[in-house]
């Protein structure tokens, strides 16, 4: 069987990969994909420990279905403002989207 | 044995298709990746004995989230004539240190640390009935607000995409 390990390191791949995506990317459609990769990193992790270190094997899970829940809410919601902020400025660009600095 | 070639595998393709989603240049493959790199983490939870999460991980994940993203792409292209936009903005470099720092520390953490108990043992099988079990009686307070939760956001999602008057 694969040790603990290999789900950590793959995990904490996954996290990097989308650390640098949210920091890089300038499409804000993109920077939103990058965090869904962090999410992603993070329930694997919670599921890994869970499955090899936690008696009951279950709270891992249920803690990722809470994840997944919270990200699917915030997909919509992140999808909404992108939209609006389309409309309103004519670009999905995150650094060109400065009303707020002054 | 076989399981474990298996996981290798499905582990770097889920590594090359998270990269994709990162680095590609065009953001429709990124997208495209992006469904491929949420099956993969899918199929991590296969070999953990999740079913419940895997099933939830294709069906909300590969199915609903990647079409609202990729609806939300073809709503905000931009002009297809003219040439391609750079996809990095000129903080990339600074990005890449810190998320090679990120990795460099993650990595060096999940390897020295000594876990406790048997890290090398299979982990036993989780029913959907056990989730389920779990999820409606043990977890039943914090199901229903996050039922709440996802309405509201649902709700706020529609309100703030709406077309209004004179617009």
């Amino acid at each position: 069987m694969v040790p603990l390990e290999n789900y950590l390191v793959l995990s904490a791949i996954l996290f990097s990969l989308g650390v640098y995506g949210v920091l890089a990317r300038r499409n804000a459609v993109l920077v939103l994909m990058a965090v869904e990769l962090m999410l992603n990193a993070v329930s694997l992790n919670f599921v890994a420990f869970a499955a090899y270190l936690d008696p009951d094997k279950i709270t891992g899970a249920i803690f990722a279905v809470f994840v997944i829940t919270v990200a699917a809410a915030e997909v919509g919601l992140a999808l909404a403002i992108i939209i609006r902020m389309f409309r309103n400025s004519a670009t999905a660009n995150v650094d060109e989207v400065a009303q707020l600095k002054w | 044995m076989a399981t474990e070639v298996l996981w290798w595998i499905f582990a770097a393709a889920t590594v090359a298709l998270s990269a994709g989603v990162v680095f590609s240049r065009s953001v429709l493959h990124s997208a495209i990746f992006l469904i491929g790199s949420l099956a993969g983490v899918g199929a991590m939870y296969v070999f953990l004995t999740v079913d419940f999460l895997a099933l939830v991980q294709f069906l909300i994940y590969g199915g609903a989230v990647t079409v609202l993203i990729l609806l939300a792409l073809m709503l905000t292209r931009q002009g297809a004539t003219g040439v391609p936009e750079a996809v990095s903005g000129s903080q990339a470099p600074f990005a890449a240190i810190a998320g090679g720092g990120l990795l460099a520390i993650l990595m060096g953490v999940a390897v020295a640390v000594k876990w406790p108990g048997d890290v090398s043992d299979k982990p036993s099988h989780i029913s959907i009935e056990v989730m389920s079990k779990a999820l409606f009686v043990d977890y039943g307070p914090p199901f229903i607000i996050a039922s709440v939760l996802l309405l509201v956001a649902l709700v706020g999602a529609i309100i703030l995409a709406r077309q209004e008057e004179g617009e």
